[in-house]
């Protein structure tokens, strides 16, 4: 199967290869598969947690051509965004962008749900971290 | 082929002489040679019960007998509309026989015809407690493939090399798990079918293929990984 210009550019130079730290509050984690080929991906975002603009962003994932295209064009447009915004990002938008054949549009759909699962991890943190504040002031 | 005269014929008549044929591969009344259904269903095609535990031998001895009856060659004197029904139904019969022979590519093919497994956009779930192990050995592959290619230092090619074949060794056991699991299903789905059990106990036995199928999928490109990168090494 030939793969088009721009997933060929992502694969052969990758962006925002790479990870941050798991346990930083500010760090989001999304680790997502598609077991009918075995990927599987990881992305991260380090999220500001006053703006909620996302400062940094970084992917590794063990797949075809079109996953690490995929995650890597992620990457890129999460970056400067809000939470909300990226959240927004849609796996239709990757497809149009890559021009991936039908055959590898799960690679984009994967490439999404990373970006969610991510979102929702720092969400997560977020929320334990919450409670924790709030008891402590209560404390004061 | 000739379309119009297939179509007309797709319901349960002979084309030939309109006696009821049951989907059968030939006219119980005159023989003749009968056009695929629309949806062939694979288990049908061999008169078998949609059951996972298959005779292999039982599959393998309706899969010769069919050949013979459907081979393209008995029909050179039929019309020509006969000798495409024949190359069709010959067709399908490879078709079917590569899909049941195998456990696993049978158990796909149940689940693909009832809409389990679907591909592409509608996504399947990835099992996630596997996830984080699958991306840490591949993550292991990957150092093991750099410090080939830097020529690295022995001792340190030896460690990654030993803590790999204990990670084969793993994920071999939990394939062989996975197996066993999927095994013990296959009963279980073989019995509903033969107590005519609904749909709402199909569909949990199939939900549970399902993952199972999932699971091994992941750990058998694991242990292939592994394998191939060890075999190198």
């Amino acid at each position: 199967m030939a793969y088009s210009d721009k997933v060929i550019e992502h694969y052969n130079n990758p962006r925002n290869v790479g990870s941050l730290p798991k346990d930083d509050p500010n760090v989001g984690t999304g680790l997502v598969g598609a077991p009918e080929c075995g990927d599987v991906m990881k992305l991260q975002m380090k999220i500001n947690p006053q703006t909620e603009v996302v400062e940094e962003a970084k992917f590794k994932t063990f797949g075809c051509g079109s996953a690490i295209a995929s995650s890597s064009l992620a990457t890129e447009w999460v970056k400067g965004k809000t939470v909300d915004q990226a959240l927004a990002i849609k796996n239709t938008d990757i497809v149009r962008e890559l021009s991936l054949p039908p055959v590898k549009i799960h690679c984009s759909v994967l490439a999404e749900d990373a970006i969610k699962a991510a979102v929702g991890d720092w969400k997560k943190k977020k929320g334990v971290a919450a409670p924790a504040t709030e008891t402590a002031t209560a404390q004061d | 082929m000739s379309v119009t005269q297939a179509n007309a014929t797709t319901s349960s008549t002979c084309w030939s002489c309109r006696a009821a044929t049951a989907g059968q591969h030939f006219c119980p009344a005159c023989g003749k040679i009968q056009p695929l259904p629309r949806e062939t269903d694979y288990f049908a095609f061999f008169g078998l019960p949609r059951k996972l535990h298959l005779e292999t031998a039982e599959l393998e001895k309706r899969f010769h007998r069919l050949s013979w009856k459907l081979h393209p060659d008995n029909f050179v004197r039929a019309g020509e509309y006969e000798r495409d029904l024949s190359l069709d139904r010959a067709s399908q019969l490879n078709d079917a026989y590569r899909a049941l022979r195998d456990p696993i590519s049978r158990v796909e093919y149940l689940l693909a015809r009832e809409g389990m497994r679907k591909e592409g956009e509608n996504k399947q779930q990835a099992p996630p407690e596997l996830l984080e192990e699958v991306f840490e050995l591949n993550e292991s592959l990957d150092e093991l493939r750099s410090a080939r290619q830097a020529g690295g230092d022995g001792n340190a090619m030896a460690a990654l090399r030993s803590r790999l074949e204990a990670e084969q060794r793993n994920f071999e056991e939990r394939l062989r798990e996975v197996d066993a699991d999927l095994d013990g299903v296959f009963s279980q789905w073989d019995a509903a079918i033969d107590a005519g059990a609904g749909e709402a106990a199909r569909k949990k036995l199939m939900i549970r293929m399902n993952e199972l199928l999932n699971r091994r999928s992941y750990i058998r490109n694991l242990v292939a990984n592994v394998q191939r990168e060890l075999g190198e090494a």
